[in-house]
Formats: structure tokens, C-alpha cells, sequence
């Protein structure tokens, strides 16, 4: 079990896993993770009282423009952006906070960096406004995070093995032929 | 064989990122003349104005969705046979049914490759030199 925090009464805890991306307007909704060089991008609307995290680790050659990198990682961007908007949120009100984006200790490139500057850039491209957030830094972090109230809070990971694997989800290009339509 | 260079595009999306993305792609397919909306509203306007001959658009969007831009593009006699590709988050095989019976040539599944959408440029235009 990776949540040891003792969990408040009524508290419903989701884990949102790598590649995966969740929204609620329950307030009573903790969203949860464990980052490592996987950055998580908390998004809500705080008037409407909607917001969910994404969790996304980019495959190599990300800071290249056409780079299948960005490609996979703006799309995670905007499955949940896309949902916030679909449960009530209304694009110009909405507000970040980043989290992760670690240099891991056995890593032999900076990974993690890599997948900071990609989120920094896609919000600053977006006009969608970083309100705080954690991002670089050495080593894990566990990320809890209330999309309604926007209220977070990160604790460092000292223990390698609670971390998740630094291997990217294979990208779902395959899906692009599932329909047999043409 | 049509030459990519001469197909006049109009990019549809309401984030520059992936705007952006799918200019970089069409630029290593060799397409040069590409223009960008950022809601169907937006490129409605815009190619009343000046015609091209291919619209890649999003679905989801504010104003006037994917779908609707489709629509109004079929319904105006001096662009309704512009060639249209919808890029869809998902295989959604309700809404990619309903584009066809609105006149869709072809539809891309986000995140694609560039080599993805070259096949489907080519599937609506022939091979491309």
C-alpha cells in the first residue's frame, strides 16, 4: 500500500498511475502519486470546483519540436485538460500546479528535467496559469493533491523501491487504426 | 501525382501545442502552405476568405466543435469540397461514424506520427511527391 498517511473520515483516495489521468468535483476526492522523473500536472477550475491530475513520463528526444516526445505528452495534456472542460471547467479560468520531474539517482540523463521543461513550456503556450507546484529537484516525491479546494501536498521519497519504473508507457499510437472505416 | 508542396492546409486546434505539432509534421511531409485556427468559428471565417484545400481539425473545441466545422464546410457551395481529416483524442467510433455521414475524408487518432498522417494525406490526395 503506498498512501501510509493515516486518511480522513469520508476521504476517498484515487491513485492516478503513469500514462493515466483522473477529474472530480468531490470534494472529498484525494488524488494520489508517486513521482520520480514522471512529471504530474494538477489542473481545476476553482469556480466551477472541478480539477483532476495527469501523470506523465516522456519518452527520449522530448525537447525536440516534432519529437514523438511532445507529441504523446501534449496529448496526455489534453485528455485532461478536455475533461476538466467536459465536468463544467471553463478554459480561461483554469490554474496548474506541477509537480516532479526528479533527477533519480541511477539515471544517466536528466529525464526528469526534460519532462519539467516540456510542462513548464505546454502551460506557457497555453496561457494556462502555474500557480505553484515542485518541479526538478533531487530524487521522489509522494504527491497528494484535492482537485476542488486545489490543495496539495508532496512529501520526499527516500525509499528507491516505492518509486515507479523510469520506463515510459508505450505510447497508444496503435489505436490509430482501430477503425476500419477508410 | 500531387505535390505536397501545393496543398494548401488549414490547421485547426484550440491549443498551440498541438497546432503547433501538426505544422512541424506537415513541414516534414513537405507541405509548405499552412495555415491556423484556433476554433472552428475562427477557421469558418477564415477560409470563406481564402479557400484552401485541406482543413485538419480537432474535435473538442470551443465555439464551433469539429463535427460543426465539418457541417458548415459541406453546406457552403464555394468550399464544401475542401478536404477535411478530423483528429479525434480516441477511436470513438460513434463520433468517426458520424463524420463520415458528414462528409469526413479521413481521421487521425491523437498522438499520431508524422508517418500516420502522410498515409492519410495520401489516402485522400494519392502518393505525394
Amino acid at each position: 500500500m503506498i498512501g501510509a498517511a493515516v486518511q480522513e473520515p469520508g476521504e476517498r483516495r484515487v491513485h492516478v498511475g503513469q500514462g493515466d489521468h483522473y477529474v472530480s468535483s468531490d470534494p472529498d476526492v484525494v488524488l494520489t502519486t508517486v513521482l520520480g522523473s514522471c512529471v504530474a500536472l494538477c489542473l481545476r477550475d476553482p469556480e466551477a470546483g472541478v480539477g483532476g491530475m495527469n501523470h506523465f513520463l516522456l519518452p527520449e528526444g522530448a525537447g525536440t519540436d516534432a519529437g514523438a516526445g511532445r507529441r504523446y505528452g501534449a496529448y496526455l495534456m489534453e485528455v485532461l485538460i478536455n475533461d476538466v472542460l467536459k465536468a463544467g471547467g471553463r478554459r480561461d479560468r483554469l490554474e496548474a500546479k506541477l509537480f516532479g520531474g526528479g533527477r533519480m539517482f541511477d539515471a544517466l540523463t536528466d529525464i526528469g528535467a526534460a519532462n519539467a521543461a516540456f510542462a513548464e513550456r505546454f502551460m506557457a503556450d497555453e496561457g494556462i496559469a502555474v500557480v505553484g507546484g515542485s518541479l526538478r529537484g533531487a530524487g521522489g516525491r509522494r504527491l497528494h493533491y484535492w482537485p476542488v479546494s486545489g490543495r496539495a501536498r508532496q512529501r520526499a521519497v527516500t525509499d528507491q523501491a516505492a518509486l515507479p519504473s523510469s520506463t515510459p508507457r508505450t505510447p497508444p499510437l496503435a489505436s490509430a487504426g482501430d477503425l476500419e472505416l477508410f | 501525382m500531387p505535390a505536397a508542396s501545393a496543398i494548401r492546409t488549414l490547421v485547426v486546434d484550440d491549443q498551440l501545442t498541438m497546432r503547433s505539432l501538426v505544422r512541424a509534421s506537415l513541414q516534414q511531409i513537405g507541405v509548405r502552405d499552412i495555415e491556423e485556427a484556433p476554433d472552428g468559428e475562427a477557421a469558418l471565417r477564415s477560409l470563406l476568405v481564402q479557400p484552401v484545400h485541406l482543413v485538419i481539425s480537432d474535435f473538442n473545441m470551443p465555439n464551433l466543435d469539429g463535427l460543426s466545422l465539418l457541417r458548415a464546410i459541406r453546406a457552403h457551395p464555394p468550399i464544401s469540397k475542401t478536404a477535411f481529416i478530423m483528429l479525434t483524442g480516441r477511436a470513438d467510433r460513434e463520433l468517426v461514424q458520424r463524420a463520415v455521414q458528414f462528409g469526413v475524408n479521413n481521421y487521425l487518432v491523437k498522438p499520431f506520427t508524422t508517418a500516420q498522417l502522410k498515409e492519410k494525406l495520401e489516402a485522400v490526395f494519392g502518393p505525394l511527391t
